[in-house]
């Protein structure tokens, strides 16, 4: 025991009332953000779903023009009405991704799991890209994974995750880029399936990769970025990953292209 | 002559009716509708209504209760298409088992819609 301890106690009882004074303050700091983040994910959750309705609207206007359902056009005036549609659908489809993140969010996903065939989703996802990436000149390639067991998991959201890297994939390499999909398995007995995504496109620097699964961060977020988008496809790929107690993680550099992974246990626990 | 086959579209939102409406009167339909679950039973029950297209979220409450609603009256539409913002199987197997004809997720383009009335009235 030091001289000062013993001779002030009085002095000791006052900082503690100091710390707990200064604890109590740090909770109520703490209820305050959960209570103004829930405030704000409720505020997402309803300007997404005001913005889905007129849109809907819109886009329904556009296709009965497009479809010459009140008399033809010509051709010109129909590309000009294919592109509301198409931008309308792209302008859904972010909202969308705005409502999904807000579920994941507030933990209102709830998985329901059945065996399939991994390899059969990645091609789907493959397919459902085709057109995009045949715009870049890109090509999107299954590497392996015809002899994998089948895994026990929610499809729709193994779905929505390759789906969201792939499509990053495709934003992030430039015309004429390699995109692949490949697997691996790990743990004493392969239990653990290991996802990769991966492309030699622009990269991530190192300092950035734990920020781009940070939700609405971007590397580039000025307004004037090349590359738009909610800002939120990699937190949801995450939380959708996480519910499945898998990992996610990135390995890239600058320059060098960028390799995603996720992990999948092969042989999940069944209810 | 047969009288033409009526829709009622019972949804709240007064942008979307309005763009159904001039889907369905050029596709040649008679058209109808509602914005509430009261108004919704209300029309159902006055007039005969061969396809019933049900916003789920009303503001008085869900659009299954019109259904309910109607059946207890002997007044169903042959078919009624839901449209929901969910599309996942619980919400899907509710709807089906209220009585609904077929589950469309929202916005449906209007092909698939246009589809899925004539697939449901032959």
């Amino acid at each position: 025991m030091t001289m000062s301890e013993r001779t002030e106690p009085a002095s000791l009882k006052k900082r503690i009332k100091t710390l707990e004074s200064q604890a109590r303050d740090a909770q109520r700091a703490i209820d305050e953000l959960k209570a103004r983040d829930a405030l704000k994910t409720q505020f997402l959750s309803n300007i997404s779903h005001d913005l889905r309705t007129p849109l809907a609207a819109i886009i329904t206007h556009a296709e009965i023009l497009r479809d010459g359902m009140l008399g033809e056009l010509n051709p010109k005036q129909r590309d000009s009405v294919s592109g509301i549609v198409s931008g309308g659908q792209q302008l859904l489809d972010m909202i969308d991704e705005i409502l999904t993140y807000v579920r994941s969010a507030s933990d209102q996903v709830n998985l329901v799991p059945t065996e399939f065939n991994i390899t059969e989703v990645v091609d789907q996802v493959r397919m459902l890209n085709q057109a995009l990436a045949a715009k870049k000149h890109l090509s999107i390639e299954r590497l392996n994974g015809d002899d994998l067991p089948p895994v026990y998991a929610d499809r729709d959201k193994i779905k929505h995750v390759l789906g969201n890297l792939i499509g990053n994939a495709i934003k992030f390499t430039p015309d004429g880029g390699r995109i692949w999909i490949g697997f691996s398995r790990r743990g004493k007995e392969g239990e653990e399936l290991v996802v990769e995504v991966g492309d030699n496109g622009y990269g991530i620097a190192r300092d950035h990769h734990e920020l781009v699964f940070r939700e609405f961060a971007q590397v580039d977020a000025s307004p004037s970025r090349p590359h738009h988008g909610t800002g939120l496809g990699l937190a949801i790929a995450r939380k959708l990953v996480e519910l499945h107690s898998g990992r996610i993680w990135v390995e890239s550099e600058l320059g060098k292209g960028s390799r995603f992974f996720f992990t999948l246990p092969l042989n999940a626990q069944r209810e | 002559m047969a009288s033409p086959t009526r829709i009622l579209i019972v949804e709240d939102s007064p942008l979307v009716t309005d763009a159904f409406r001039v889907l369905f009167t050029e596709a040649g339909y008679e058209v109808d509708a509602a914005s509430t679950v009261a108004e919704a039973i209300e029309r159902g029950t006055s007039t005969q209504v061969d396809v019933m297209l049900l916003d789920l979220s009303l503001p008085d409450g869900n659009g299954l209760e019109i259904l309910e609603a109607l059946r207890e009256r002997g007044s169903l539409p042959r078919s009624t298409l839901a449209m929901t913002g969910h599309s996942d199987p619980k919400s899907r197997r509710t709807c089906l088992d209220a009585g609904c004809s077929e589950v469309l997720l929202k916005p449906v383009p209007i092909g698939e819609l246009l589809r899925q009335i004539e697939r449901h009235l032959a």
